[in-house]
């Protein structure tokens, strides 16, 4: 076996040095996908990271209870066969038999009972509180039933468990807690983690053992992720054949890529939605300029949204009026919107009683081309940008001190396809909440809460439609995302940002 | 006796000292080179505002990256646009008052405090001295570029930072030629007929001593202007220097840099300019010592 792929790596040696570049058949070959991250993972353990490339990993390495597919977003058993509500707050899971975890522990209830426990309980310290908040417990019926308590009504669960709420196993997590999981990941999932070289890099390979899942059969048997986060240096290596897959390529690299014709340059969608965050509650200090609702509109007008989404952001991009991406659920489009319309915007300014405009601090974290761009409207109707950028961890925390005048934010959403998992999570009162409207949080309340369809999207569009009328935010325009892959991969890409690597295969 | 025979005559009918210099200054090729591009740069700064074809901060989305003429791009952007469609040779040319203030700023600044000190340590030797020589040892221990991030990081970036921080660090080479150059030129009899008249000491630094260590602080001057345009322009790259939209080369260097791979003249220009301003300064600086100094050639 390992003779006979050395006696292969000879030959490709041979036919490179040859002449013949065929820079991809190594990779084919050894059945390896090679693929970059651009940002460091700090956790793997997907319930200790907020990043893009922890969902990637999680939706990998571990499953849920429930399965969204995404091209029909139709819910469907995973690890639970079927599920049923038994009253507004407590939901039953058959789960199903036969499964393992990568280290051997068969899955059962005892493991959805640790997990639930472990993650809602807010000492435990699970980064993104929203995404397990909203569970109170879990109970065993049998080794094969389950009941998930929660803590009030929250139409959002299946969504909720059918994306970032993932199943450990109870045995190996009660002994190496979180950093031992992301340092020797176990899961169910279509692929098992081989090895953790923080900051360098990851390797999966395919679970053989895989059972009859949703997710399909993994077909490439190993994934080598590297971290490199400069694009140049991980085009050159797609060049040079030590990559097969690049993704979240900028719009222009992407561009030109393709117009090279070696590559496949897929564009999807994403959930993701820029957008400008003001201190309205004026708590970076209460003379701040944006507590004036006049300044936040001029603000709003100053954005040329239409502009920004054809010549930066392209793609399928769109223009977002709304602090909520308009496929999630209740996130209402019959909202006050703001045009281009630098004239008004120094108008307002004037009327609030900036005639010569203001200097502000403006923060960033991620595109700076984007967030330049965005300061130079700014700078157009006077108001002057001491433009700074962070680390996004830096940023955030100065954010929920309260120290952030003006910002320029995205909120992914987990790929939730619910309002609530934007609207709410900055809107309630929340560290990260510069609005503090005490009507907007009742409305949530309500909206989040209620099973009724209807009375949700109801309450959503009052609260959204309150949050546009006051200017709170000035939401800009959604990403997308480029995928760049050899001739080798098979892959298509999703609408909702996750990398799917069980879903690919070579050509 | 003939004049021809006689020294002393000699040197009084040869070229005065001045005339020396010039011709010394107009057979140096890289004095000349230097002078004329700083000469030519300065003047670009100064009247930027006259020869800016565009505004500098106009952004125009729809123009993004438009190719400079030489590489099929058109007359209306000479150097083609940047990421933003902001004009590039607009953007250079504010650039250079950028490169051209803090270089300035930051060698003043340096100078004045090294020159301080070092003249000092020099003439008074003693305790001031060893003072002097370990505050310069704390100094040289330090990595200038090491200490300005960190600095930069905590005050966040701007102009006034970055003039101050490299102001403040790049006195080092001041303080140690000023100091040695002092201390030869202060054993000078004229030095000591100067303290047997009475002469006050500040009189003796600023008339006896000053003028006659005066080329070599020129040399350390041009040193470290070059040095600390340098260091702006890395700093900017970094993110941490001048903040965008002010135009930096350095900046716009790494503004550039994610395109490197498909629109190269990006990186190129701005690196070139700065690569063509510290060539000349430095060998303005290097020229200078050449024909004020000759045995400096050695």
């Amino acid at each position: 076996m390992t003779e006979h792929a050395f006696t292969r790596s000879l030959l490709v040696a041979a036919v490179l040095t040859s002449g013949a570049a065929m820079p991809a058949l190594a990779d084919k070959a050894s059945d390896t996908l090679n693929v970059a991250f651009t940002k460091e993972l700090e956790n793997v353990d997907s319930y200790f990271n907020s990043s893009r490339e922890g969902v990637v990993m999680q939706r990998a390495v571990w499953d849920g209870l429930i399965y969204r597919d995404p091209e029909t977003n139709e819910y469907i058993g995973n690890l639970a066969t079927s599920w049923e509500w038994i009253d507004d707050t407590t939901l039953e899971f058959k789960l199903r038999e036969g499964v393992t975890f990568h280290n051997g522990e068969p899955f059962n209830a005892d493991d959805v009972v640790f997990t639930v426990n472990y993650v809602a309980n807010e000492e435990n310290g699970v980064k993104t509180q929203r995404n397990v908040n909203w569970m109170k417990s879990a109970e065993k019926i049998d080794d094969y039933t389950v009941r998930i308590l929660l803590k009030d009504k929250f139409p959002a669960a299946i969504e909720f468990l059918s994306g970032p709420v993932s199943m450990y196993p109870n045995e190996y997590y009660a002994e190496v807690g979180p950093s031992g999981m992301g340092l020797k990941p176990v899961g169910t999932g279509p692929y098992k983690v081989t090895e953790v070289v923080p900051g360098q890099h990851f390797v999966l390979e395919k679970n053989e053992n895989y059972y009859d899942s949703p997710k399909g059969q993994p077909t490439v048997g190993k994934i080598d992720i590297r971290t490199i986060p400069d694009v140049n240096t991980q085009m050159a290596e797609l060049f040079s054949g030590s990559l097969d897959l690049i993704w979240q390529v900028p719009a222009d690299q992407a561009e030109k890529l393709g117009q090279m014709g070696q590559f496949t340059v897929a564009n999807e969608s994403t959930m993701r939605v820029g957008y400008l965050q003001m201190d309205a509650a004026g708590r970076s200090g209460a003379d701040n300029p944006f507590t004036n609702a006049k300044v936040r509109e001029a603000v709003n007008y100053a954005i040329n949204r239409e502009e920004l989404v054809q010549a930066l952001l392209k793609g399928s991009s769109q223009v977002i009026n709304t602090p909520c991406f308009p496929s999630q659920f209740g996130c209402a489009q019959d909202v006050t919107t703001y045009d281009y319309n630098p004239e008004k915007a120094k108008e307002l300014l004037a009327e609030a009683g900036y005639p010569d405009g203001f200097s502000t601090e403006f923060y960033a974290y991620r595109d700076r081309q984007y967030a330049e761009a965005i300061a130079s409207y700014l700078n157009a109707i006077g108001i002057e940008t001491d433009f700074k950028m962070l680390q996004y961890s830096a940023l955030r925390e100065l954010n929920m001190k309260g120290e952030v005048p003006l910002s320029f934010q995205t909120w992914g959403s987990y790929s939730i396809n619910d309002a609530s998992a934007m609207v709410s999570q900055f809107f309630k009162h929340g560290s990260l909440d510069s609005t503090r409207d005490d009507e907007v949080l009742d409305w949530l309340n309500v909206a989040d809460s209620s099973t009724n369809p209807d009375e949700r999207i109801e309450y959503y569009t009052k609260a959204l439609k309150k949050i546009t009328g006051e200017a709170y935010w000035a939401p800009m325009f959604s990403y997308n995302t480029n995928y760049v892959f050899t001739g080798d991969v098979n892959y298509t890409p999703t609408a909702d940002e996750v990398l799917r690597f069980v879903d690919m295969s070579w050509n | 006796m003939t004049d021809a025979a006689d020294p002393l005559s000699q040197e009084i009918h040869g070229p005065t000292p001045r005339q020396i210099l010039r011709m010394r200054a107009f057979g140096h090729k890289g004095l000349l080179f230097g002078l004329i591009v700083v000469g030519l740069l300065v003047l670009i700064a100064l009247f930027a505002p006259v020869l800016a074809p565009h505004d500098p901060y106009a952004q125009s989305l729809m123009n993004r990256m438009v190719p400079p003429v030489f590489m099929g791009g058109s007359w209306e952007h000479p150097l083609g646009t940047d990421h933003l469609g902001r004009d590039y040779l607009s953007r250079l040319i504010y650039g250079a008052r950028v490169s051209l203030l803090i270089g300035s700023i930051a060698a003043l600044i340096s100078g004045l405090i090294g020159t301080t000190m070092g003249v000092c340590a020099g003439y008074f030797g003693g305790k001031v001295d060893a003072f002097v020589t370990f505050l310069i040892n704390v100094r040289l221990a330090m990595p200038v570029v090491l200490v300005a991030l960190a600095v930069v990081a905590i005050l966040g970036g701007s102009l006034t930072v970055v003039v101050c921080v490299l102001g403040l660090l790049l006195w080092d080479r001041f303080a140690v030629v000023m100091r040695a150059s002092t201390l030869q030129v202060s054993r000078r009899d004229y030095v000591a007929a100067a303290q047997v008249i009475g002469a006050s000491t500040p009189r003796i630094l600023l008339t006896e001593i000053m003028p006659n260590i005066f080329n070599n602080l020129i040399v350390v001057i041009t040193l470290e202007m070059a040095h600390a345009i340098l260091l702006e322009a890395a700093l900017s790259f970094l993110g941490l220097g001048v903040q965008p939209p002010t135009p930096s080369w350095g900046l716009m260097v790494s503004e550039g840099k994610n395109m490197m791979l498909f629109e190269p003249w990006l990186v190129l220009i701005p690196g070139a300019v700065l690569f063509v301003l510290v060539l000349a300064i430095n060998l303005m600086g290097d020229g200078l010592r050449d024909v004020t100094a000759p045995e400096g050639r050695s």
